[in-house]
């Protein structure tokens, strides 16, 4: 039986009729058409869907639609502002920090949580925040420079 | 990948909760952060035709210190929330690094304690770390309550001492006493997102900073088809001067306790060498942190 939910995403209420067994990024993707989020795995692996839910950065493809009821989300759709890209979306074109794409928008929300949280991080917080999003195409460097190069800053290696 | 229909409750009362685990028991799976749940389902391991979220049961999220005596940790806790509270990283250190080192940031942010002991994955992180700690389980039903202790709640991969109508509510940790250190080490092929070769938790108490061991601990992941307390190990330390040759001997009485499989992770061989370089690396950091203990 569907279930209607209501919840914010990228600041606008959003109101839908979902089954339960329906997942955030199936509803982000095909109810909202916010395909930003992508649909990698499946299992919580790769990291590709990755949006934040209250603040925190997680995997949509293991959250139901029906648990983000009453819930803020943000996906990439919504981190420019007013058409002007945020400074990480910026650092990642300026650095190089895109290939293919298909990891992008997950990665850019992990380092958007990580920099909301601690806005000067380590190479070491980096490369731990993002530890859970993998790139196909293996370009983790250009990734780790381009969220330097937003967070203005350039230290320490491992991952922790 | 599709989840199977389910018919799904979101109780917001824990009575509510119970009383639907109480209906449904057997053909119920509990949702919790929904990390090993959803996965399960996607996989078509478990299909279960009911799913009770208990996300909105008030309080299962709540880490709650019992003046200096210990702490009370809901079920519902994250990984993520554990693995930064200053009180457990100080005080229950085993715990907040096994926190740390559970899957990755996202899972973390999802990922319960308590879900992770029910699951009893016997390559999973919270039990080692909750077993040198001497957790106490407290499991809720309709109509009745009880304490069990983590050390004997394993029973076998995928299987726990819980009914399918209770609850685990919440889980208790006594104060390890002055002097004392914890430690957690995980080897797996690479650091994040990693499920265990092998796990070790140590806990260790000594005399004074520069004093014998008092009481110590290990509990190792992954070596047997439920994690493992050495209690052999742990004996052999107690009464003895700190050395890298005691810690030697505890890692290789340590092997003898356990039953390793070959796997797609490691051979039994190597899971063998490496529970006896682990255990030695385990109680190494436990006891530095043990001799810079504050009060």
């Amino acid at each position: 039986m569907k279930r209607i939910i209501t919840l914010t995403v990228n600041g606008e209420p959003v109101e839908g009729a979902v089954e339960p067994n329906r997942t955030l990024l199936s509803f982000l993707r095909e109810d909202l058409g916010l395909t930003g989020a992508k649909h990698g795995c499946g299992l919580g692996d790769c990291g590709a869907c990755t949006v934040i839910l209250d603040g925190k950065p997680v995997n949509s493809c293991l959250v139901l639609a029906v648990q983000a009821d009453g819930r803020e989300v943000l996906t990439i759709e919504g981190l420019a502002d007013n058409g002007k890209l945020h400074p990480i979306q910026e650092a990642f074109i300026e650095t190089g920090a895109i290939q293919c794409g298909f990891c992008s928008p997950g990665m850019i929300l992990s380092a958007k949580a990580l920099l909301d949280e601690s806005p000067k991080p380590t190479e070491t917080e980096i490369r731990t925040a993002i530890s859970g999003n993998l790139c196909r195409c293996t370009g983790y460097q250009k990734i780790v420079e381009a969220i330097l190069a937003a967070a203005g800053t350039a230290q320490g290696k491992e991952v922790s | 990948m599709l989840l199977p229909k389910f018919e799904y409750h979101e109780p917001t009362t824990l009575e509510e909760a119970l009383r639907l685990l109480s209906e449904l028991g057997g053909n119920a799976k509990v949702l919790a952060g929904g990390t090993d749940v959803l996965v399960r389902m996607k996989q078509k391991i478990d299909k279960p035709s009911h799913v009770i979220s208990i996300a909105r049961v008030p309080g299962l999220d709540a880490i709650t210190p019992r003046d200096r005596h210990g702490v009370t940790v809901g079920s519902g806790v994250t990984a993520a929330d554990l693995a930064r509270h200053e009180l457990i990283r100080d005080r229950f250190t085993p715990l907040a690094l096994a926190a740390g080192r559970l899957g990755a940031p996202m899972i973390r942010n999802r990922a319960t304690i308590g879900g992770n002991l029910v699951n009893a994955r016997p390559a999973a992180d919270f039990p080692p770390a909750c077993m040198v700690l001497n957790a106490i389980l407290k499991l809720k039903s309709a109509h009745d309550e009880r304490e069990v202790p983590v050390n004997g709640f394993f029973r076998g991969p995928g299987d726990a001492l819980i009914e399918p109508h209770e609850l685990l509510v919440s889980i208790n940790f006594e104060t390890p006493p002055p002097w004392s250190g914890g430690s957690y080490v995980k080897l797996g092929a690479r650091k994040t997102l990693e499920i265990s070769m092998v796990n070790v938790a140590a806990l260790v108490t000594l005399e004074s900073a520069d004093g014998p061991i008092t009481a110590a601990r290990i509990a190792l992941g992954a070596v047997a088809p439920t994690p493992v307390r050495a209690y052999a190990a742990e004996e052999l330390l107690v009464g003895k001067q700190p050395s890298e040759e005691l810690f030697q001997q505890a890692g290789e009485t340590g092997v003898g306790m356990c039953s390793p499989i070959t796997d797609h992770r490691g051979t039994m061989e190597y899971r063998c060498m490496m529970i006896e370089v682990l255990t030695k690396r385990a109680l190494r950091l436990a006891v530095e942190q043990a001799r810079a203990w504050r009060p």
